[in-house]
């Protein structure tokens, strides 16, 4: 069994995710947190739809702000796409999407406050590089031959619209459209930080212990995404796209100054701007890296490895939910469901809820990353073993599942695993700042304390570490043959 | 179906150029820091907008943040003109806003003061001094930003204990506010927590305690704490004499029910004077370079 | 007009040569029908025809290189997309013009696929398609005709007009045939190919069918 590369390489990842166990914080410091579970679960049954006013804008922003972030984002990662080929455009793209949507949104929160544009970047920017990588990698799926055939002569221009965009059209379009439901969970939230999104309900209602305000948005938002299908139309996306900034909400005036000022000032490291040396700028740098950063990257990684191995137990005990080679439709319809809202609840959402019930340590990230992450995959994988066709006399039960299914979807499933290795170290990161002592803990913490130079600092170890990792994965992925399409 | 390539391209240019003409008014803005549970600050501080735009005779909005930080950005950004600080939150804000000052404060943050308190679990009674039972116990602060929610009691902490926080307690977190720590701690998430006393009082008050679950155990000695902030443009633009005039309406401020939700009995006249001890503080903790 | 003078080529492919060393002249004017095994070599001259001509030559590949996602019409269309500005490719691509449509309706229609002018190629039928590609080729109208087996999808009457149509468009052509009669008939010169070689040049005047089969 060891001489399979894939099961060499599970194994491995399994060690370390029980090294990693050893030195992590896992823990349920609340002394009741059954109690404060089954309030939360009374209020997601006992829906409060008209508690607040603010439910309709809520759920009118977070789609105004879906499309016109993923709109923007789109069109501006087609242009980078255009340009893939440059390296500088390729480290450009995976520099902005290693920053996760929040930082984003902190970051601009500092110099464009509460105006609508902060929301509508934070979106737009890593979606960006998200959009120019795969959209590339489509394009270059373009059938060659049509170009082959045209007459020299043909402009650049002409050849693009014709012999290449049409031939990958409905894959961008699959691929947008896939993208524009990842948009609504981004935009759901940035509420949390501030932005006039469901988060912003969400967080009020739970900190305030009203749960069935609470139970009401996510109602309305899992049956949101849920039918995206029908109310996101190939016809109406013009008028969507071109009403959506009409309903962003006011927010506040720019004062374009602070752009100026931060950018000059406030992140430039605090003893350069005050003129006091290089050697300064050293302890600075130091102490920075010893305090905050390298227990920062210890934490982050700690969890991302404990997080990613038991996204993948879950999604392999998960998937033979909605597979029809088990269980009747009951059955499966019940797993749909679970699926479903395991996959469309954002991390950090459920992280929040959860760190709200069981008290601060990285038992309820790792919950919240494996419940959603694990959804996802489980979803995936569980839809691709429905096209395995068994022999008549395939064994039943746990055999099947062990003999006939498991083997013939496991490359599959560490494939998507693998790609969302880097999602799940991005998540891991923002998850601080609801208290866990990833980096964005101490991003979170440099901002509240107006340090800004620090939270750069440490934004920008961040993205390298995804960087880092993403590389990695491919690395990894590549040697074990592992193809698979992007998900978010 | 490809044509829509084209045309979607267009209308995405011709959005994003409409989503940055800012919306522009000469609205006095304002904010508060989020302390609280965010229905009470909305209620509070709309009650507040309405006063001021009636005294004021301007158009006066309050707008509620999710941080401290953001409700510092927003006043030093000049997105917010006036703001409900804390003490250190002032500081830090008037740091970054030249002639920005401190308008007015509450009768009772002349003399503030906080409560540590303790889930029943833990068998601590009240006593004069933070007792040496504390250490090993789990602890939250209010916000990362907040004065009476960490700035005072990481003070207090160090001072008796010669340590850090976090080598005192065994787990250190961030309620978020003050209305928090107290539910984390009456339902022993956390055992101990520390937070402003007066909101302990008025949820006291209101009934809203569980004291069979959590108690008191260390009132701390008294410091400087909320006040209103104003920057130092605003006569530049909502006219001469109208910083002395939103000074004037907030002293002035004698609405009983606006009082009580604060809640505090009245607001006297301050100066950036008054917050020196709470800079040396935030200072010695690092928390300001 | 110039022909095209191949001499002493030769391919490979994945370390095995499938072609040549072999030489063909092609003079204006000659009508070429290449013909032999399937796997003999015939598509991979053709391609070198191809890259030798430069642009001068239309091709009709095997596959037919169609855009899917893209109507008849404009597959046919793009066969000169040099001779117009972007912005008038780009309104055609939204909405075609007078002009060409009245171009390009005939010559579907004499293909007897007219109707399924604004149809995507995606949901035609492969003789359908193989008659796109073959307006396509028509409407290219470059000095000379290189098609790799143009009929294979069509059936009999269909085959004829098709031929006829290709040698009223062209002067000069070379087309792979893997039907010998429509070969004899429809051009004056065969070039029999054999494991990557010539094995037989001669006017088809001279020929007969039973002359062709030892190749197959």
């Amino acid at each position: 069994m060891f001489s399979y590369p894939t099961v060499r390489t599970t194994f491995l990842f399994v060690a370390i995710a029980i090294i990693a166990l050893a030195f992590s914080d896992i823990a349920i410091t609340s002394i009741n947190p059954w109690r404060d579970l089954g309030r939360f679960f009374l209020g997601v049954v006992t829906p409060d739809f008209f508690s607040t006013e603010g439910l309709a804008t809520a759920i009118l922003r977070t789609v105004a702000f879906a499309f016109t972030g993923v709109a923007l984002g789109s069109m501006c990662g087609f242009l980078l796409a255009l340009m893939y080929r440059w390296r500088i455009v390729r480290l450009f793209s995976a520099f902005i999407r290693a920053i996760h949507e929040l930082f984003w949104a902190l970051i601009f929160l500092q110099f464009f406050g509460f105006h609508p544009l902060t929301g509508v970047l934070a979106i737009a920017i890593p979606y960006s590089g998200i959009f120019a990588k795969v959209y590339s990698e489509i394009l270059d799926e373009a059938d060659p031959e049509p170009r082959t055939l045209l007459p020299t002569g043909t402009s650049a221009i002409s050849m693009f619209l014709y012999a290449r965009v049409p031939d990958v059209w409905d894959r961008i379009r699959t691929y947008t459209s896939y993208r524009l439901e990842c948009g609504m969970r981004s935009s759901a939230i940035l509420g949390f930080v501030g932005l006039p999104t469901i988060g912003f309900y969400l967080e009020s209602s739970f900190s305030q212990g009203q749960y069935s305000e609470a139970g009401a948005l996510l109602i309305l938002f899992y049956v949101l995404i849920a039918t995206i299908p029908w109310w996101v139309k190939p016809k109406l996306l013009p008028i969507y796209v071109v009403g959506a900034p009409f309903f962003l909400g006011e927010g506040l005036p720019i004062v374009w100054g602070n752009v100026a000022r931060f950018f000059t000032e406030d992140i430039v490291p605090s003893p350069i701007r005050n003129n006091e040396g290089l050697g300064e700028f050293g302890a600075w740098l130091g102490d920075l890296m010893l305090t905050e950063a390298i227990p920062g990257i210890w934490n982050t990684v700690v969890l991302t490895q404990i997080a990613l191995v038991f996204t993948g137990l879950l999604a392999l005990l998960a998937f033979p939910l909605i597979s029809t080679h088990f269980g009747g439709p009951v059955r499966r319809t019940s797993g749909h469901i679970f699926l479903v809202i395991a996959r469309s609840t954002p991390e950090y959402i459920l992280a929040y809820i959860l760190l709200q019930l069981w008290g601060p340590s990285m038992l309820p990230a790792v919950v919240a990353l494996a419940l959603h992450n694990g959804g996802i995959i489980g979803h995936l994988i569980g839809r691709q073993s429905n096209n395995i066709k068994l022999r008549a006399d395939a064994a039943r039960g746990l055999n099947r599942y062990s003999y006939e299914l498991v083997p013939r979807v496991y490359s599959s499933f560490l494939a998507f695993l693998f790609y969302r290795w880097e999602i799940i170290m991005r998540e891991t990161a923002i998850l601080g700042i609801l208290g866990v002592a990833t980096l964005g803990f101490y991003i979170d913490s440099a901002i509240q304390n107006i340090q800004f130079d620090r939270a750069m600092v440490l934004i920008l170890i961040t993205a390298m570490l995804n960087i880092g990792i993403d590389g990695l994965s491919r690395f990894i992925r590549r040697r074990l043959a592992l193809q698979t399409m992007p998900t978010c | 179906m490809f044509s829509r390539l084209i045309r979607h391209t267009a209308l995405s240019l011709l959005l994003a150029l409409i989503s940055i003409v800012p919306a522009y008014a000469e609205t006095f803005v304002f904010t508060a820091i989020p302390d609280e549970d965010e229905t009470k600050l909305v209620e509070r501080f709309r009650g507040i907008a309405d006063y001021l735009s009636k005294q004021l005779d301007v158009e006066v909005r309050y707008i509620p943040v999710k941080s401290y930080a953001a409700a510092i950005s927003a006043f030093r950004n000049n997105q917010v003109q006036l703001a409900w600080f804390g003490g250190l939150s002032g500081v830090q804000a008037r740091a970054l806003v030249e002639d920005s000052e401190a308008l007015a404060q509450g009768v009772e943050d002349q003399e503030f003061f906080n409560y540590f308190i303790a889930h029943k679990s833990t068998g601590l009674e009240r006593s004069d001094t933070l007792p040496e039972e504390v250490r090993g116990k789990t602890f939250t602060f209010g916000s990362k930003g907040s004065t009476s929610g960490r700035l005072i009691p990481e003070y207090h902490i160090r001072k008796i204990f010669g340590e850090a926080p976090e080598e005192v307690f065994t787990r250190v977190g961030f309620s978020g506010n003050h209305t928090r720590t107290l539910r984390l701690v009456e339902a022993g998430t956390y055992e101990v927590g520390a937070l402003n006393y007066k909101v302990w009082e008025k949820e006291l008050e209101d009934g809203n305690i569980d004291t069979d679950s959590v108690k008191i155990i260390w009132k701390t000695p008294a410091y400087p704490n909320y006040q209103w902030s104003i920057r130092g443009d605003v006569n530049e633009r909502f006219g001469d004499g109208f910083k002395e005039r939103v000074k004037q309406a907030l002293l002035a401020l004698d609405d009983p029910k606006l009082l009580e939700s604060f809640p505090r009995s009245g607001f006297v006249p301050a100066s950036n004077d008054d917050y020196e001890p709470i800079e040396e503080v935030a200072k010695q903790l690092g928390i300001i370079d | 007009m110039t022909g095209i003078k191949l001499s002493g080529v030769t391919a490979s492919f994945g370390g095995e040569r499938v072609l040549g060393p072999l030489s063909l002249d092609i003079k204006p004017g000659e009508r070429i029908a290449l013909v032999g095994k399937s796997g003999a070599g015939k598509s991979t001259l053709i391609r070198m025809l191809y890259q030798q001509a430069n642009s001068q030559a239309s091709l009709i590949p095997q596959d037919l290189g169609l855009v899917h996602a893209l109507p008849v019409f404009h597959n046919v269309y793009m066969a000169r997309l040099d001779q117009h500005p972007n912005w008038y490719n780009i309104v055609t691509l939204m909405r075609p013009f007078e002009r060409e449509r009245a171009d390009i309706e005939p010559l579907l229609d004499q293909l007897g696929i007219l109707g399924k002018v604004r149809a995507t190629v995606s949901s035609l039928s492969g003789g359908q398609r193989q008659r796109v590609a073959i307006a396509r080729a028509i409407y290219r109208d470059a000095t000379m005709l290189l098609a790799d087996e143009p009929v294979s999808a069509l059936d009999g009457p269909m085959a004829h007009v098709v031929m006829s149509l290709l040698n009223e468009a062209y002067e000069t052509t070379v087309i792979a045939l893997h039907d010998v009669e429509l070969a004899l008939r429809y051009c004056q010169r065969i070039v029999g190919i054999q494991d990557g070689q010539i094995a037989l040049d001669e006017a088809s005047s001279r020929l007969s069918e039973t002359d062709i089969l030892p190749l197959y």
